[in-house]
């Protein structure tokens, strides 16, 4: 149970030998054979990465009612299931039950490819997220520049589907969702940079490493803001929501998808937003480590490592979810002019304090800073 | 102000277009005027007795000929007048007030729809609560409730 | 992307309603407006041509489903001084309580609506939360949440039940500190104020022409409240001021409104003192007996005028939630009204939606339009 190879391993091993103990002796070697065995072991780890992120994006969106609900002083989901945990899975398997209408004008394959490569690129993304050491795809050294790229797909997905909609709202709603992706993209990746500088690396684990003394979040406060702000614009939640203005733009680039397919980008924006949050804690947070003044028994239990991650994680978004029940939401011009005047300017002033705590930690004076990997 | 201060300040200007200047309770007066004098008689109204605001337009059908009052309010004297013409059934016509309050715009259309006095020089007298292409004037006495109408409505956007 | 029309409406967010705003549009620019209206018209001046003077009050809760009693409380004034009725003072000043708490429950949806349109949720409900309280209320005397049916040609139909008085005195006390928080939310917000700020601006001498009345109005500036102005009912006995603001826009239309919320607790006070001290009759005695008699629909042979009573002309007008509503009533000596004509103050805010949306983006609509509080089922009737 150290890592989620060894995990998927085992049970692909367990389930080729009880098929092989009831088979004859030539397929039982087939079976048995270890090509046979880890290809199934590949298989089983996508298939739990996979559930891991459903059932976490659903339990995000449970967490999120739950306190969106006690922010506005009532009491969200509670009927179905405890404390109504089980709530969006009746939802969800509403909307699939439900008929897909396609506008007649709208173009069938956009109509149909956006939403679904929308959520088949944010799903890759989680395949290559770190959850906890050894919890990991392995030995990618570009995993976070990776994990960025494929996040930067999404607006043309949004696009592709505003477009093919043939709807004038979901045309705005996917105009205002490209600009305002692209106008956040170069911030987002500037805070990156600032992160990557201290660290040294784009692999995600050795980021998280770095941190095992101390966490990034207080000498890159500047790049976490930064980063916090563009997030917020990139998963698109309010005060940033303007792609899907409900007020003025019905529904925004979703406005003619219904059933199965608005589930898609439903769930899609509390995957991004799982990403988002999962991001901000392994850049600035430290990941699954905690402080050195924690006494080790609150880590040395099995999968600590796992838990104490998933916690800050959900604090994190918890944090949006605080952000959205307290802010109106801006206006498209304002979005934009606050994100190239002045975002970006932030972003690079990030970068240059990165270059100074990069300096300091050279520095035998600043000996309270030191580095793991020197 | 009361009646008579109305009489006299309307009489020189509009001559045997005013045809007289009653009490009404809460209000600074009732103002019969002929149809034919509407506008002069709105621009005295408006400049001269400083009744800035137009409330409402409406009319009253009275089977025999059709009424259109207006009720003004001025925020110097805090009063409301209320002007009344009266116009005959065969030609329900008068002048728009809306060069002079613009205000009177939708009420006007309200009024041609649904009591069907037409109101001339009207910048856009377009239906407005009813459907386009609607041949009836619902309030006015002939159209009975509890029958079944026949309608004929046309698309509103072609 | 080039010019285009868009239609907002008739079943859109913004609209809180069945109307359609049709917008032209450059981009993210308004060039043009045309509301279009209808969508909600039930002909209540029609119908009430078929029906009795106390029936029509049904009518005028449907009218405006926020602010019924302001609606009942405009007719019957009007109905009144055309029957030739003057009802007991008790009455007068019940009726002046329950037009105050009608405003504060329209206001407080309207602040609800309106933040859930620049995107804050969590106001919303506590605004439909702090509605309820003044809805319960309602209920307890008049045994509906929101079609009342309460008010009666020469009076009320019942007196307030005993616990009453303690009750309302603690939903205003809970008010209180509840504005203050809508007010912390709001504009205590960055976001807020750029968002509403110069938005949407219709000076007092345009909101004039236009006929635009009501917090639209006092937001430019101008003090008109028919209250003062005009006094019906009791309000010549109260005591309170007029909210004003400066700006024109939506910010201030949003601090009169919040004002005016004060005020009324303001009058509340002083009219539950009142009706603490004056116990009496709610309804005016020697009442024409038809005047409670059922419905009965006009047969084939059209309006018969069956009885002879005095005729007249009834005008009444009131300051509504959203601005000035008048009423004319002609009475024929029928027990039905001749001809009823409302004006609602939405009606005339509406149409001047040219003057006060072009040029703006279409991303203020909602604010704006939010700031006009429209109630389509007044403008509609």
């Amino acid at each position: 149970m150290d890592s989620l190879y060894s995990v998927s391993y085992g049970i692909s091993h367990a389930i080729a030998f009880a098929l092989g103990s009831i088979l004859p002796s030539g397929a039982r070697a087939a079976i048995e054979s270890s090509d046979v065995v880890v290809a199934f072991a590949v298989l089983i780890f996508g298939v739990i990465i996979l559930a891991a992120t459903m059932i976490n994006t659903i339990m995000l969106i449970w967490w999120e009612r739950k306190l969106l609900g006690r922010f506005m002083d009532r009491r969200a989901a509670m009927h179905v299931g405890f404390a109504g945990l089980l709530q969006n899975f009746a939802d969800g398997f509403k909307l699939f039950r439900k008929d897909t209408v396609k506008p007649r004008d709208a173009d069938r394959l956009g109509f149909y490819f956006g939403p679904t490569a929308y959520m088949i690129t944010s799903l890759m993304i989680f395949g290559i997220l770190p959850i906890s050491s050894g919890w990991d795809t392995g030995a990618l050294p570009l995993t976070l520049l990776l994990a960025l790229a494929i996040f930067a797909f999404a607006p043309l997905f949004i696009f592709v589907s505003a477009w093919s909609s043939n709807n004038k709202y979901s045309l705005m709603g996917g105009m205002r969702s490209a600009a305002q992706m692209i106008a956040y993209e170069v911030p987002l990746l500037l805070a990156v940079v600032a992160v990557v500088l201290v660290a040294g690396s784009f692999d995600l684990n050795t980021i998280v490493y770095e941190q095992q003394n101390y966490w990034f979040w207080g000498p890159l406060c500047v790049a976490l803001v930064v980063f916090v702000a563009a997030m917020l614009a990139e998963m698109e939640r309010i005060p940033f929501d303007l792609p899907e203005a409900e007020a003025e733009l019905v529904e925004g680039w979703n406005t003619e998808y219904g059933g199965m397919f608005f589930a898609f980008f439903m769930f899609t924006d509390y995957l991004r937003a799982l990403v988002g949050s999962v991001l901000v804690v392994l850049l600035f947070l430290g990941g699954w480590t905690l402080p050195t003044w924690v006494p080790s028994a609150a880590t040395s239990f099995p999968l600590a490592g796992i838990v104490w991650f998933m916690v800050k994680t959900y604090i994190v978004f918890g944090l949006f979810v605080w952000v959205r029940a307290s802010l109106p939401r801006v206006r498209t011009d304002q979005l934009l002019r606050v994100g190239w005047n002045r975002m970006i300017p932030l972003s690079l002033l990030s970068v240059f304090l990165a270059a100074l705590v990069v300096m300091a930690k050279c520095l035998p004076v600043f000996g309270c800073l030191p580095s793991v990997g020197t | 102000m009361q009646p008579d201060d109305l009489a006299r300040t309307l009489s020189p200007k509009l001559g045997d277009l005013l045809l007289g200047v009653e009490p009404f309770e809460g209000m600074a007066g009732r103002v019969r005027f002929r149809r034919e004098g509407a506008l002069d008689l709105f621009r005295v109204v408006r400049d001269d007795l400083s009744f800035t605001h137009l409330s409402m337009v409406g009319g009253v059908d009275w089977v025999d000929h059709r009424e259109v009052f207006y009720v003004a309010w001025s925020d110097s004297l805090r009063q409301y007048l209320l002007l009344s013409t009266d116009v005959p059934a065969e030609d329900p016509r008068v002048e728009s007030a809306s060069s002079v309050w613009p205000s009177a715009n939708w009420h006007e259309r309200e009024t041609w729809e649904l009591v069907g006095v037409s109101f001339d020089h009207h910048p856009d007298l377009r239906h407005l609560l009813t459907p386009d292409g609607y041949a009836f004037h619902p309030l006015l006495r002939s159209f009975k409730l509890h029958e079944p109408e026949e309608l004929e409505v046309k698309s509103r956007h072609v | 992307m080039s010019e285009m029309w868009i239609n907002m409406g008739p079943q859109h967010p913004m609209t809180h309603g069945l109307w359609n705003l049709r917008v032209k549009i450059d981009g993210e620019r308004i060039l043009d407006v045309d509301p279009e209206m209808g969508y909600l018209h039930r002909g209540i001046e029609k119908i009430s041509e078929d029906r009795h003077y106390n029936e029509v009050v049904t009518l005028m809760d449907r009218s405006c489903y926020v602010a019924g009693l302001n609606w009942e409380h405009l007719y019957i004034l009007a109905s009144e001084q055309a029957l030739h009725i003057s009802p007991p003072e008790r009455a007068e000043y019940i009726r002046m309580m329950c037009a105050e708490f009608q405003r504060i429950g329209s206001h407080i949806m309207w602040y609800a609506a309106f933040v859930q349109d620049i995107g804050l949720m969590t106001p919303f409900l506590y605004g439909m939360r702090d509605r309820d309280l003044v809805l319960d209320l309602f209920q307890s005397f008049t045994g509906a949440r929101m079609t009342y049916e309460y008010m009666r040609v020469g009076g009320v139909r019942n007196d307030l039940p005993p616990p009453f008085l303690a009750q309302a005195r603690k939903v205003l006390d809970w008010l209180v500190p509840r504005f203050k928080e809508y007010d912390e939310l709001c504009i205590g917000s960055d976001i807020f104020h750029k968002r509403c700020d110069n938005l949407g601006v219709l000076s007092a001498s345009e909101c004039v022409r236009h006929g635009v009345t009501g917090p639209m109005l006092r937001s430019a500036g101008l003090k008109r409240d028919l209250r003062k102005d005009r006094p019906y009912s009791m309000y010549r006995d109260v005591d309170f001021d007029v909210a004003l603001a400066d700006g024109a826009d939506v910010t201030g239309r949003y601090l009169v409104r919040m004002e005016e919320m004060r005020q009324s607790i303001r009058i509340l006070r002083q009219v539950l003192d009142w009706l603490e001290h004056h116990p009496g009759p709610v309804m005016a005695d020697q009442l024409p007996r038809w005047l409670g008699a059922p419905y009965a629909p006009v047969g084939k042979e059209g309006y018969v005028l069956k009885r002879n009573y005095a005729k007249g002309v009834g005008f009444s007008s009131i300051e509504e939630p959203h601005g000035e509503a008048q009423a004319y009533v002609v009475n024929e000596g029928s027990e039905r009204p001749y001809r009823v004509k409302f004006r609602s103050p939405v009606f005339a805010n509406i149409s001047a939606a040219r003057q006060y949306l072009v040029g703006y983006r279409v991303a203020d609509i909602p604010p704006i339009m939010g700031s006009v509080d429209p109630c389509i089922g007044e403008v509609d009737r």
